[in-house]
């Protein structure tokens, strides 16, 4: 543990959180940057539908892609900086905003046109999580 | 002082909030087909469980994060895949089952018929949803759920034969329709356990900011609270073997069902049982619900609190909001809620592997549950439970097909 942190354990599926720790999904890959003439180095945290959907596996690619008709996800897709990283603990800190991640579009879009347009969906402010 | 308000709370809910659609009717069968012979069924499925919620319930205690959270997390998005759609079927049948059950109780009452409730059912569960917090929905529905206790009232007023009872909580072997024995001791089994029960359990831990100072709360109600609530499972099952049995009706329709505490308290007996039925059914509702919102949103890492307000966690309401509307329409299309309840049951048993077994690897792993992983007892236990579920998981369908009929 103390050595260096595990991909696949530490980060790889992690909750992962903004600058305000809102939750803004998992870390659904890690992409190794390589370099020329130097070593490679980790780079980017991926989180979005698409590159979920091919980590299953491809008959889950084909059916997502079959659902939305083929049409690209990728614009769906958030590249984090690894640079970015705040701290790791129970989740992993990112140093961005959730309303800025292309991969919170359907959840702003959700809010905007659907939630939001029913009566009740600002109440309970009194009660928020602790 | 306050942890034993929480104590008491926590006791209570899950007593009040034992009771639903499979486990009447599960219960109130066997009574009927087999009298108090299989009263074990209902304490094996009880006494799992609450060794299950105890499990969830202490690891999202230790470690801040809820079962589905973990099971993600540790066991990577492939085979995530698995529990999520091995939970959501069973949980959104059984969830269908509940609102058929409300609403079944619902045409008895009135005599209009069930499909025509299920609708305002649904509406009134998601305003529920969409309007109150965890602990309106947690603490609302099971407190209402006491009205369960009738059955322990009815039981106390027949005087039943207790060492007849205590002979059935023996495990034996039938004399007649061996098949459809074991085919409702499945489906008692598949009530008792339902996976939706213990995912609810461990998000419900964080909803209501449960931290390593509240194991013991964990352990009391787990182990209290199921006590109860399995002893008021076992009531319906007593009731259903001293009215029905010797009256000789069988219990394959709700119609029959309800007059399981006509005999001991008269109509005021039918009436209680029909609010006993709405209600714990509707509260089952709207948990059910919940628990498939927590499972896609706590799985995919997207926000989710019951007790946000909707615009917060669009995504989660979003879920809760489809769910609830799809599971009203099998009941609005005439599904028989009686039969639904019955494949339920078989289902939700069939489907125990997948989120028993990972537990396994769970509350062994250190890294998540420090000093607090488990001991040889609980790892007896899980691993005796996993068992049974691999056998449900092979026997289940094939008992549907001999001793359903």
């Amino acid at each position: 543990m103390n050595d260096g942190l595990d991909l696949r354990h530490d980060v790889l599926d992690a909750q992962l959180v903004d600058r305000n720790r809102e939750s803004i999904g998992r870390c659904d890959t890690v992409l190794v940057e390589l370099r020329e003439g130097r070593p490679p180095r980790v780079a980017t945290v991926l989180i979005g539908g698409a590159v979920r959907d091919e980590r299953i596996g491809g008959w889950m690619a084909g059916l997502a892609r079959l659902v939305r008709g083929g049409r690209d996800r990728s614009g769906g897709v958030s590249r984090i900086p690894f640079a970015a990283m705040q701290s790791i603990g129970e989740t992993i800190q990112l140093d961005v905003l959730r309303d800025e991640l292309p991969s919170e579009h359907v959840e702003r879009w959700l809010a905007d046109h659907i939630v939001c347009r029913i009566p009740g969906a600002q109440g309970k402010q009194e009660l928020q999580k602790r | 002082m306050k942890k034993w308000g929480e104590v008491a709370l926590g006791v209570v809910t899950s007593m009040g909030g034992f009771l639903e659609v499979g486990s009447i009717a599960t219960s109130i069968q066997a009574g009927a087909a087999f009298g108090f012979q299989l009263a074990w069924a209902i304490a094996l499925g009880t006494i799992s469980l609450a060794i299950l919620m105890e499990m969830t319930g202490r690891l999202a205690a230790v470690s801040g994060r809820s079962y589905v959270d973990l099971l993600r997390e540790h066991l990577g998005v492939r085979f995530f895949v698995l529990p999520l759609v091995a939970v959501m079927i069973p949980s959104f049948l059984v969830l269908v089952s509940e609102i058929g059950g409300v609403s079944i109780a619902l045409q008895i009452a009135t005599g209009v018929a069930f499909r025509w409730w299920a609708i305002p059912v649904a509406l009134l569960g998601w305003l529920l949803l969409w309007r109150g917090t965890f602990k309106i929905v947690e603490n609302g529905t099971a407190v209402l759920g006491l009205v369960s206790l009738v059955f322990l009232a009815a039981v106390l007023v027949m005087k039943p034969d207790w060492s007849a009872v205590g002979a059935g909580l023996l495990p034996s072997a039938p004399e007649h329709d061996r098949a459809n024995y074991w085919y409702i001791a499945v489906s008692i089994l598949g009530a008792s356990i339902s996976p939706y029960l213990y995912l609810f359990y461990s998000a419900g831990a964080l909803e209501d900011g449960w931290t390593i100072k509240y194991l013991n709360v964990n352990r009391i109600t787990a182990g209290v609270g199921n006590f109860f609530g399995g002893g008021l499972s076992l009531m319906v099952l007593l009731c259903a073997a001293m009215v029905l049995m010797p009256r000789n009706i069988q219990a394959d329709a709700y119609e029959q069902i309800s007059l399981v505490l006509a005999s001991p308290l008269g109509r005021d007996g039918f009436a209680l049982f029909l609010f006993t039925l709405c209600i714990t059914c509707f509260g089952a509702t709207v948990e059910i619900t919940l628990a498939c919102a927590y499972l896609v949103a706590q799985g995919l890492g997207w926000p989710w609190s019951e007790n946000m307000r909707p615009a917060r966690d669009a995504r989660f309401a979003t879920t809760y909001t489809i769910v609830i509307a799809l599971a009203a329409i099998p009941i609005v299309l005439g599904t028989d809620p009686l039969e639904l309840t019955n494949i339920s049951m078989v289902v939700s048993a069939a489907s125990l592997p997948v989120t028993v077994i990972p537990l396994l690897v769970l509350m062994n792993d250190e890294r998540v549950m420090t000093r607090h992983s488990n001991g040889w007892l609980g790892n007896t236990a899980l691993v005796l439970i996993s068992l049974m579920a691999i056998v449900l998981f092979f026997a289940a369908v094939p008992l549907r097909w001999f001793g359903g009929a």
